[in-house]
Formats: C-alpha cells, sequence, structure tokens
C-alpha cells in the first residue's frame, strides 16, 4: 500500500493519512490484521514529521480502525471490516442461515452440522496443500 | 518538566543603530514545546535570524525575556551551557574555508561531550562528504550537509536552524529535509527552523510561528491552524458592502466588485452566521492553506 | 581545538616572521667583519642635528661588538621587524570573521567569548614571545663563528625586554581589531603610532619621557646594566589595560 501526502493542500497532513488508510481497508489494499508501515520509517519516506504520523495512528486507533500493539507496531483491526466484508459477511450469513435450516431439515444433529463445516473448511486447505 | 518550553520568550525587544532607530524585533512571544517540530515563518527582515541570534546568545535583547531550557539567554555563563545542549545551522554555512572537512569535525567535537560517533560515521556515508576536501572547496550543498552533521552529532536536545535549505536545489532540499525528519524520528529532540519556503514548512513542521515586522502574527500547531483557518466567500446582488464583522477572529476583509472575501482565524460557523444578516446572495466556506494564511497576515504595504 | 585553530590563523605571519628575524640575526653577526674594516679607519664624525648625534653615535658604538650588535640590531632593525609582526599578530579575531571568517559558527559553540579571546590573546602572545627570543638567541651561536662572544644574558634580557615593552603594540592591535570589521586598519593604525613614537624618541632625545623604544631596545640595560623596571612594569600595566578593554568590546558586540 502506497501512502502519498500533499502538505500543500488545505487538508491538514494527518487526516489525509487517516483518509488513505481508510481507503484502503475499504478497497482491500488493507486487510484485517495486516501491519501498517512503522512510524518513523513512514515518516522518513514520506519526508513528513513523525508526529503528524503517530497523530494519525492514534486517532485512527481511537476510532477502532487500527490497533498500537506496545513493541510491535500498527496493525488494522481484525474486527475491522471493509465496506465489501460488511456485505460479503451479510450475505455470507443468510447463506450460512439457509444452509443449517436445511441440514436441520433432514435430521443433521447441530453438533454433526458443526464437523461438516470445520471438515469441509479443513478440507478446502488439505486439498490446497496436496494440489499445490 | 514535560510542560516547559525548550524556548520561550515575551516582549523580546532588539533594537539596531546608534540611536536604536532600526527595530528589528518589536516585542517577540515565542513557545517552542519540546519535542516539536517548529516552523519559524516570516519575509526576508522580519526578525528570523535577529530572533534566533539572541536565543543563541550572539546579540543581546534591548528588552524583554528569551529563554532556553530555562536558562536566560543575555547570561553569558547560561548562554554557554545552552549552546552546549543545542545544534545550529546558520543560513549561510559560514564555516572555517581553510579547515578539511575532517579537521572540521576534529575541531567541533571536543567541544560536546555528548559527540556521537555513529551518527557521525552515519551521515559522512549518508551525505558522502570528502574527508580532506577543504570547506572552501565544497559546493554549497555541501557546506549545508557539513553545517548538518556538525550539528546533528552534537547529541543536542535542541536544534536551530536559519533557513537551511536557502539555495539549494529541490533534490538537496529534499534530501536535508529527509535527514531532518530521519534525525527528529530517532531521537528526542526539537527542532526550530526559519524559513520563507512554505513548502518545506507545510511539509515537516508541527508548528508554527508566523513574523511580521518583529512581532508574531500567527501561532499554533499547524493542523489546528489548517483547521481552524477558513476563507468565507460572499457574493452579493449589488455591490459588496463595506462590513465589519463583531465576530472574534476575523483577521482580513477583501472586497471586491460584488464579492467580499473574509479570511477567519477561528473557524466559519459563527463568522457564516453573522454574514447572513447581511443578505449574500451566496455563501462559500473554504478551508485556507498555509501560504494564503501567511501572504494575508503579513504585511504586503508599509 | 582553539588552540589549533589560532595557531592555523596566524602560522604564517609567526613563520614568515621568525624565519626573517633569524635571517636578520645571521646577518647582523656575519656582516660585523665586513663593518669593522670599513670604519676601522674612519674619525668619528662630528654631525649635528637628531639624526646627525644619531649616527655618530652608531658609528662610535660599532668599534666595540657589543656596542655595534645593540646599535645596529637591537636598538633599530630587530625592535622595527619585530613590531611589524608584533602588530600583524594581533590583528585578526572574531569582528574581521563575522563575515566569511566562521566568525558566527565559532560563537554558536559552547566557549565563553572570554575564553575565545583569551585564547587568541594568549596564541599571538606565545607567539610574538617566540619571536622575540629565538632570534637574539642566535647571536650568541653565531658570533663564535665571526670570533667575536655575545653574552646569552643580554641576549635574553634585550628579548625580554623587547617583547614586555612592545606587547603594548600587539594589545594596541587587538584591542583595534575588536572595534574594526577589517584586518588592514587595525595594523595601519598602530604602524602610524610606532612610527610616531620611533620619530619622537628620535627628536625628543632630552626630554624625560618613558620612551617604548628605549624600553624596547633596552637602552638602561645596554648602558648601565639594570634593568628599566619602572618602564617594564608601565608597559604591562598598559598591556593589560589595553587586552582588558579589547575583552570588554567582545563582550558587548552584537554579532
Amino acid at each position: 500500500m502506497l501512502f502519498r501526502t500533499n502538505p500543500s493542500s488545505g487538508v491538514p497532513i494527518y487526516l489525509q493519512l487517516m483518509e488513505q488508510v481508510k481507503h484502503g481497508i475499504e478497497t482491500g489494499a488493507l486487510r484485517p490484521g495486516e501491519q501498517l508501515p512503522g512510524i518513523r520509517p513512514l515518516a522518513e519516506e514520506l519526508v513528513i514529521n513523525p508526529n503528524t504520523v503517530a497523530k494519525a495512528y492514534r486517532e485512527l486507533e481511537h476510532e477502532g480502525v487500527i490497533e498500537l500493539r506496545h513493541g510491535a507496531g500498527a496493525f488494522v483491526s481484525a474486527a475491522v471490516r471493509g465496506k465489501k466484508g460488511t456485505d460479503n459477511l451479510r450475505a455470507g450469513q443468510s447463506i450460512v442461515a439457509a444452509a443449517v435450516e436445511k441440514l436441520r431439515g433432514r435430521g443433521v444433529t447441530d453438533e454433526e452440522i458443526r464437523r461438516l463445516f470445520e471438515a469441509e473448511l479443513a478440507g478446502l486447505r488439505t486439498t490446497g496443500g496436496h494440489g499445490g | 518538566m514535560a510542560d516547559a518550553f525548550v524556548i520561550e520568550t515575551s516582549g523580546l525587544r532588539k533594537h539596531y543603530g546608534p540611536g536604536g532607530q532600526i527595530e528589528a524585533l518589536r516585542g517577540l512571544d515565542l513557545h517552542v514545546p519540546p519535542g516539536s517540530i517548529h516552523g519559524f515563518l516570516g519575509r526576508n527582515g522580519a526578525g528570523k535570524t535577529t530572533a534566533i541570534k539572541v536565543l543563541l546568545g550572539m546579540a543581546r535583547p534591548t528588552s524583554g525575556e528569551a529563554r532556553v531550557f530555562g536558562l536566560p539567554a543575555h547570561v553569558q555563563d547560561a548562554s554557554v551551557e545552552i549552546r552546549r545542549r543545542t545544534g545550529f545551522v546558520s543560513d549561510d554555512n559560514d564555516l572555517y574555508d581553510y579547515m578539511t572537512v575532517a579537521e572540521m569535525i576534529r575541531f567541533t567535537s571536543p567541544f560536546f561531550p555528548r559527540w556521537r560517533r555513529d551518527l557521525e560515521e552515519r551521515y559522512l556515508r549518508k551525505f558522502e562528504l570528502p574527508l580532506d576536501r577543504k570547506v572552501k572547496a565544497l559546493s554549497r550543498g555541501m557546506r549545508t550537509k557539513l553545517a548538518l552533521l556538525l550539528a546533528l552529532c552534537r547529541g543536542a536536545e535542541l536544534l536551530i536552524l536559519d533557513e537551511p535549505t536557502s539555495g539549494l536545489d529541490p533534490a538537496m532540499t529534499e534530501e536535508v529535509l529527509q535527514a531532518l525528519v530521519a534525525h527528529v524520528a530517532g531521537e528526542e529532540m526539537t527542532v526550530f527552523f526559519s524559513s520563507h519556503q512554505i513548502a518545506e514548512v507545510e511539509q515537516i513542521a508541527d508548528r508554527v510561528t508566523i513574523i511580521d515586522r518583529g512581532r508574531a502574527v500567527v501561532t499554533g500547531a499547524l493542523d489546528d491552524l489548517k483547521e481552524s483557518f477558513r476563507r468565507v466567500q460572499l457574493v452579493f446582488e449589488g455591490d459588496a458592502p463595506d462590513a465589519t464583522f463583531r465576530t472574534p477572529g476575523v483577521a482580513r476583509v477583501r472586497r471586491k466588485g460584488r464579492v467580499l472575501s473574509v479570511l477567519s482565524s477561528a473557524g466559519a460557523e459563527a463568522l457564516v452566521d453573522e454574514a447572513r444578516r447581511l443578505n449574500p446572495l451566496s455563501v462559500d466556506v473554504a478551508p485556507v492553506t498555509l501560504k494564503e494564511i501567511f501572504l494575508e497576515t503579513v504585511t504586503v504595504e508599509e | 581545538m582553539l588552540w589549533y585553530k589560532s595557531w592555523l590563523e596566524t602560522r604564517w605571519r609567526f613563520v614568515i616572521g621568525l624565519v626573517l628575524l633569524m635571517f636578520s640575526a645571521a646577518s647582523t653577526v656575519f656582516t660585523y667583519p665586513e663593518v669593522i674594516k670599513l670604519i676601522s679607519g674612519m674619525p668619528n664624525p662630528d654631525l649635528s642635528g637628531a639624526l646627525g648625534r644619531r649616527v655618530s653615535e652608531t658609528l662610535a658604538l660599532a668599534r666595540d661588538y657589543r656596542g655595534y650588535v645593540w646599535s645596529q640590531w637591537f636598538r633599530q632593525n630587530l625592535i622595527q621587524m619585530w613590531g611589524i609582526f608584533a602588530v600583524l599578530l594581533g590583528t585578526g579575531g572574531l569582528v574581521s570573521q563575522a563575515s566569511g571568517g566562521g566568525a558566527i559558527f565559532t560563537l554558536s559553540l559552547p566557549a565563553s567569548r572570554n575564553r575565545l579571546l583569551g585564547v587568541r590573546a594568549a596564541t599571538g602572545l606565545v607567539e610574538i614571545l617566540v619571536l622575540a627570543i629565538v632570534p637574539p638567541l642566535l647571536v650568541p651561536v653565531f658570533s663564535t663563528a665571526i670570533g667575536e662572544s655575545y653574552a646569552v644574558s643580554d641576549a635574553l634580557v634585550h628579548g625580554a625586554c623587547m617583547f614586555i615593552a612592545g606587547t603594548v603594540f600587539f594589545s594596541l592591535a587587538f584591542l583595534l581589531s575588536t572595534v574594526f570589521s577589517d584586518v588592514w586598519r587595525p595594523a595601519l593604525i598602530v604602524f602610524c603610532v610606532a612610527v610616531a613614537v620611533g620619530l619622537s624618541d628620535l627628536v625628543l632625545r632630552d626630554l624625560p619621557l618613558v620612551s617604548v623604544v628605549r624600553l624596547m631596545s633596552g637602552e638602561a640595560y645596554f648602558r648601565t646594566g639594570t634593568l628599566p623596571w619602572p618602564g617594564l612594569a608601565a608597559s604591562v600595566v598598559v598591556s593589560s589595560a589595553l587586552l582588558y578593554a579589547a575583552s570588554r568590546n567582545i563582550a558587548r558586540r552584537d554579532f
């Protein structure tokens, strides 16, 4: 994810950074849990004040968009969903609801349904590994 | 201690000349908090260099106070202590022509018990400074880099730069700014730099003071300034009225034909409310760049 | 490192001065055989006027080696040449370096102005002391080569007198260098003062003035063997006062 700031616009640089992070999450350039560049390297790369980067990160953390893990750096919140992500989740929710309905209708117990889903997910991974 | 200002002046005055006719500083108030990169903007002759010279004990104030690290700048012993903890780059990079780069470093480092050998090596490599070349044979950009090296390696808590990028091409300017930002990111320090290049102040400063004719006319965090300065443009059916606004924070009002343009330093809301009473055709609120703030708050005519 | 910087800034003046003065010592000694040959046949002329008296006295003194060295060299060539270098070494410093000499950089260092000035003054004083002592010490050394002898103590005393009294000129140049921003004006002014002093000494021989020139040449010692203590003490006082005034100037100055 490439950041670019324009110091001469009327918009404060920290706001520009915040916008770009949020935009990156929405478009998928930044994924939940992904690490953001460190304050110091980013400030050096963009040649802007490190305090400005710090401020942007602090505000983003305040809004719950990112997490600042002491000593480790800044990470996109796992709980954050991009717009598409939220839509996907909602769609996924109804698909799962429908599938569970159907399975229960056939007499499969909840415990078995859970094992079916886990196996399916595990199976996908295994298949990927074998195919690779 | 965290609340104490690194640089603080109040009512600082400096007069030159036999009768004190040249008033370089006319009551300058400065407050530079620790850890900030503080830009000091002003036109040529506004008093930037004079203020810096007072802070470093090179010139004595006529009246008023100037303190660095809480120490009085005009007292000789205190001033020596201030300079032990401060790195300085002057605007003409006046070093010793007859010394080589290596000799300049060997000359300067013993003055500073906290001299950083590691930074010295790093910057020698990064700036590509030839050790055995005499200062007089260095290009302007190289001399600036050498001056910067000599300032950055002192282990100083404060860096004072007087127009550090003047006379440098854009590529070298960016190198200097990059070195500054990288240094500040890695060390605990405060930077106070004067400039009349607005772009570079906007790029790296987080606080700004604009000085005009020996006085501070605008001061504050750059982000706050950008958020609170607004231009309100009012278009009228007929000629714009010659209105005065009572809302606080109105910095400048311009009238041109049917348009009234108002610069506010305190946001737009209250101003817009007052402006609506004039029944304009349209009200436009726009953000203001630092350049506009500068040009509007600095007097154009004498 | 301030000492090293002072040295770098003054070394050429010092080295050239040292070479010239040493050369002057050598030539004074080695031309003596020629001089003796020239004047041995001459009677003492009876000249009138200040200059005339001086010339006839020099002639009379030259018949004796010690008198020759004193009247030719210590009283004249040496103090004139040394005086020039004492003045030259007193110039320089922060005020003249304010534009283009790195004064602003120097002033941004954690060194008090007193220290900066003190190092410059001390370097200069050491250099003119060396210039005042070493060339005279060559005279006893070279004298043996022409079959004459010259007392080391005489050389040292004359050198010391020249240094102590002549430091007044150094200090005056030093003081003026804290006033003027160019290098040549202090030197020029002090040269004019020195010439005036020298001429007045020549002309006003009979007035009991404490002449700097006579102190520098150690005339009292030459003629009577006693050192001119009051005059030397007065020189020290004057030099100190001038250097102190210089330090006040620098302390008050805005750069």
